[in-house]
């Protein structure tokens, strides 16, 4: 294999998909990127076995073939090269030269055939959405998956095709966050799947603004398709809980507030709080709402932000973290707290379909 | 010298009270010893009755064989049996009971009264006893079978009387013992009625299989895998939970040996063995095991409870045992390696197995060099050697500013300073300090943190507890179900929401702030076992809280297999600003120091 490729093809390459690579992969092979040389063009591909990213950027290709180099090294090398022309071929013994200006590197690789097979889907429904409006869907919601390996089934993101929707939905199971976005698909399409979060993360990063992803669902796995990006990850098995049951049918008190402004108030109070366990007090008053935090060996913090609000007077205590990052992982100016006493879940909502539930805490 | 002391032999009553002694210790050992009789009688159905733990009625009702008139008055005189004529018959014992010991130890210490009438004849026997005498024997009509009462256990001894505890807790040895004979005769039916409500009743003619899930519910059939296995003198049945289902004692491990409830040293290595590997130390597996042996291969004769076995082959039980066990786990094949997928709701039915509980145990690159720094009011800054020594890491990695941390406590703290230098084993963590190397278990120190923290919140009134979505079911074994019904209220108050949710279900709908990563099921059975362990000290709320956050915080800190380089700093520093830095709640050590003097004397340097 013998290409001449451009610094920057390189790198944007290599940094779209070195992501996936693991620090400490179980086989050494996984820790390199396989470079496929043909027509014009320089595939790359990574895997962690779960999640499989691959891209093609433009190259010219002096003699086709393929090898695996390992992928962090080879992307600090480029990174520091000194010119735009970067010359690199590889011999039969998968050894890379790399040459650049006055610069020159060889780094080992290994062969092909030793990299996993990448993933064919056959069967299963695709779906196409802008990208820009599964990004943002993406974003309101895969915050709010556990992290707790013993919950595996909460380890992702809830997508499902149904009754001309696409629905997100992520939970801990101390809250949970659920946007929806209409579009028309045949019934015989309906479908739905877990995102591993590790795959949510790397697809937020392939997003953009502009342009469709198109998504392929099928049993076992999911890959979404942007122009010459390709990433195919493994589905999390499993049965998403009932989380209809958890959204509350309806809420004494709607409370509008500027996101903004109240994001803000709730980051200096919550300087406050000890540790990430310990509870803000939002007290709800006449026109006004009072967060406060205190702990007993760092000191208090309080700041009120106008609200429209004239119902009775209400306390209710919540995880710092957990009402502040649907706030900033939204855009809209203004948003809506719902809420029906102290001990009932909590209910965040904005003027696009997103419902955010979280649960009180009890302060004893 | 009118009295002076002769040797004498006691009368049977002073004899009888004495043997009471050994035999009957609380009321669970008078229902041992009525339900074994029951069921030597050839009974199909066996009724139990209890009343106020026991201390004022243990009635057993069978519908057995029954005794004629004379044989009902020699049942209560000491070694009087039916169950062996001459002393070779014990060689080879196929009845629960034989040393004919029991109904006159018994009817010793309490109101005694035995109605009983064999099928064949047309009217009963009633013989009533107080204290060992005979007060009345009479015709009487009764049902076939046998019915004994005993009443006001005794009565004649204060003393022991007053050994007796709480109406609840014997009422909990109660049913203990109802549940050990239930798993251990399936094919008979039985009832317990406790206080005059039906606790029990289950069906007759059931398999071990069906017996175990009347008593232990679905939820733990789902997590038990069939054991089978045969060697040329004994057969093995039963079933043993998945590595995935298990707890921190050996309480819920029951062994019948031809249908005896037994324990041997070599059966409990033996599920050791077994479960080698596959479980985290003082993790134990749910066991039901059924040994079938001829009588000759095996001495109950060791103890009047005959509770504890020999054989007179170990090894071949032993070896009976770990491959019948390992065979069953082997058979579920990478079921319990991958964890398995639980489609009800919300339900943390599944567990990461504890094997790879240690080789997950991950921190992310760790870079070669940080330092924690304490203030050390002893150590002058500019001192000499130690802060020379202190600089130089410092001077290696010039970027990472020294950290003070916030609530460090002087002197009080195990080191003036520390650098996390790496991890060793997958697992420990490997620091310098001032005069010396520790290697930390990050397991045992984060229990200590989080217990200490709790344990001040509650002390503090200032508990959080973090309410969940979707609360979560957890069906408890009978004993653990007890003891968390017991402490409702305490749990509660500890940030722990639960609540009955009938039978021996309860729910969780919230738990303490911070932590998060619990297995639930876990976590309460652990508490159950912590309050049992408990004893005599569990009257003081204090020790109660106390069994209640171990119990919490080993099961909070077991899912924390992954902790990242911040977390651990932040772990090395509030264990120093700890109390009790040097062990986990339950007393193992969370640091092994080792002086620099110790060093040099071990390289021949001093």
């Amino acid at each position: 294999m013998k290409i001449v490729i451009s610094k920057d093809a390189v790198m944007s390459g290599l940094q779209m998909v070195h992501g996936v690579v693991n620090v400490r992969p179980t086989l050494p092979v996984l820790s390199n990127v396989l470079f496929q040389a043909q027509d014009e063009k320089l595939w790359m591909t990574t895997t962690d076995l779960e999640v499989t990213m691959r891209c093609a950027v433009e190259a010219k290709i002096s003699k086709g073939g393929a090898t695996t180099l390992p992928a962090r090294r080879l992307l600090s090398i480029i990174r520091e090269l000194p010119a735009d022309n970067i010359e690199i071929e590889v011999d039969e013994k998968n050894s890379a030269s790399i040459s650049c200006g006055a610069s020159f590197f060889k780094i080992l690789g290994l062969p092909e055939d030793e990299f996993p097979a990448i993933p064919k889907y056959d069967g299963g429904t695709t779906f196409t959405v802008d990208q820009k409006v599964l990004k943002e869907m993406l974003q309101k919601t895969f915050y709010a998956a556990s992290n707790d390996e013993t919950r595996f089934i909460l380890n992702g993101t809830y997508v499902s095709f149904k009754g001309n929707k696409m629905t997100l939905v992520a939970t801990d199971g101390r809250r949970l966050a659920l946007t929806e976005h209409e579009m028309e698909f045949p019934k015989e399409s309906e479908s739905e799947a877990i995102i591993p979060t590790k795959a949510v993360n790397e697809l937020l990063r392939v997003l953009k603004d502009e342009g469709t992803v198109k998504i392929h669902m099928t049993k076992n796995q999911a890959g979404f398709e942007v122009n010459d990006v390709l990433l195919i990850t493994k589905l999390i098995e499993g049965t998403y809980p009932n989380f209809k049951q958890v959204i509350p049918g309806q809420c004494e008190h709607r409370i509008p507030i500027e996101r903004e402004a109240f994001l803000a108030a709730l980051k200096r109070v919550a300087l406050l709080t000890s540790d990430k366990a310990s509870s803000i007090k939002l007290t709800f008053g006449k026109n006004k709402l009072k967060i406060s935090a205190q702990s007993p060996d760092i000191g208090e913090a309080h700041e009120t932000v106008p609200i429209k609000y004239m119902g009775k007077e209400m306390v209710v205590a919540f995880n710092p973290d957990y009402i502040m990052e649907p706030l900033r992982n939204l855009m809209t100016d203004e948003i809506f707290v719902e809420m029906t006493d102290e001990l009932s879940p909590g209910v965040i909502k904005c003027d696009v379909p997103f419902i955010y539930v979280l649960m009180p805490m009890r302060v004893g | 010298m009118p009295d002076s002391p002769h040797i004498r032999l006691l009368p049977p009553d002073v004899a009888n009270k004495i043997a009471a002694g050994e035999v009957v210790e609380r009321p669970a050992s008078v229902l041992k010893e009525l339900f074994e009789n029951a069921i030597d009688s050839g009974a199909t159905q066996v009724g139990v009755a209890i009343v106020a733990g026991g201390a004022r009625l243990v009635s057993v009702a069978d519908n057995g064989s029954g005794m004629d008139r004379d044989d009902a008055l020699l049942s209560v005189e000491r070694h009087a049996t039916s169950k062996i004529r001459e002393a070779d018959d014990i060689g080879h014992i196929r009845t629960l009971g034989f040393r004919g010991e029991a109904l006159a130890a018994i009817s010793s210490v309490c109101r005694f009264r035995l109605c009983t009438r064999r099928a064949s004849d047309l009217a009963g026997s009633e013989l009533i006893m107080s204290g060992g005498k005979v007060q009345d024997l009479r015709e009487a009509g009764c049902p076939p079978g046998t019915l004994i009462e005993v009443r006001d256990l005794f009565f004649n001894m204060p003393a022991r009387r007053k050994f007796l505890r709480s109406p609840q807790t014997e009422t909990g040895h109660l049913r203990q013992t109802f549940l050990v004979h239930a798993l251990g005769c399936p094919a008979v039916g039985m009832s317990l009625t406790i206080d005059g409500r039906d606790a029990w009743a289950l069906a007759g003619g059931s398999t071990h299989g069906e017996r175990i899930r009347e008593l232990f519910g679905r939820e733990m059939m789902e997590g038990v895998r069939p054991v089978e296995g045969r060697s040329e003198a004994a057969s093995l049945t039963g079933f043993v939970s998945l590595p995935t289902l298990n707890r921190g004692d050996r309480g819920e491990q029951y062994v019948f040996i031809n249908g005896r409830p037994s324990s041997a040293p070599v059966i409990n290595y033996a599920i050791r063995e077994a479960y080698h590997n596959l479980l985290a130390d003082g993790r134990h597996p749910y066991v039901f095991l059924f040994i079938e042996l001829p009588p000759e291969a095996v001495d109950v004769n060791v103890h009047p409870t005959k509770r504890e076995v020999r054989f007179r082959q170990p090894s071949d039980i032993r070896d009976l045992i770990i491959s019948g066990i390992r065979r069953a786990l082997m058979e579920s094949g990478g079921e319990f390696i991958r964890g398995k997928t639980d489609p009800s709701v919300f339900v943390e039915a599944v567990s990461i197995p504890a094997q790879t509980a240690f080789s997950s145990f991950k921190v992310d690159d760790l870079p070669p060099t940080r330092i924690l720094g304490y203030p050390h009011p002893s150590a002058p800054e500019n001192g000499a050697t130690p802060s020379a020594r202190r600089q130089e890491p410092e001077a290696a990695d010039p970027l990472v500013p020294q950290r003070e941390p916030p609530g460090a406590t002087g002197g009080k703290s195990p080191w003036a300073w520390c650098r996390i230098v790496g991890q060793v084993g997958g697992l420990y963590v490997l620091m310098e300090t001032d005069d010396g190397y520790v290697v930390m278990d990050p397991h045992a120190a984060h229990e200590r943190v989080l217990f200490e923290k709790f344990m001040n919140s509650v002390a503090g009134g200032t508990i959080e507890s973090q309410g969940l979505l979707v609360p979560e079911s957890v069906e408890l074994p009978p004993r653990d179900a007890m003891l968390v019904r017991k402490n409702l209220d305490l749990l509660k108050k500890m940030g722990i929401g639960v609540s009955e949710f009938g039978g021996d279900t309860f729910m969780v709908d919230a738990l303490p702030a911070g932590f998060n990563d619990v297995r639930i099921r876990e976590m309460l059975a652990d508490v159950a076992h912590h309050l049992e362990t408990l004893g005599e000290r569990g009257s003081h709320t204090r020790w109660r809280e106390e069994a209640i956050a171990q119990a919490a915080c080993k099961a909070a800190t077991k899912a924390r297999d992954r902790l990242s380089l911040a977390e651990l700093e932040r772990l090395v520093v509030q264990l120093a600003a700890t109390e009790m830095p040097y062990t986990c709640p339950h007393g193992r050590p969370t640091l092994i120091h080792t002086s620099f003097k110790e060093l040099a004397k071990r390289f021949g340097r001093e």
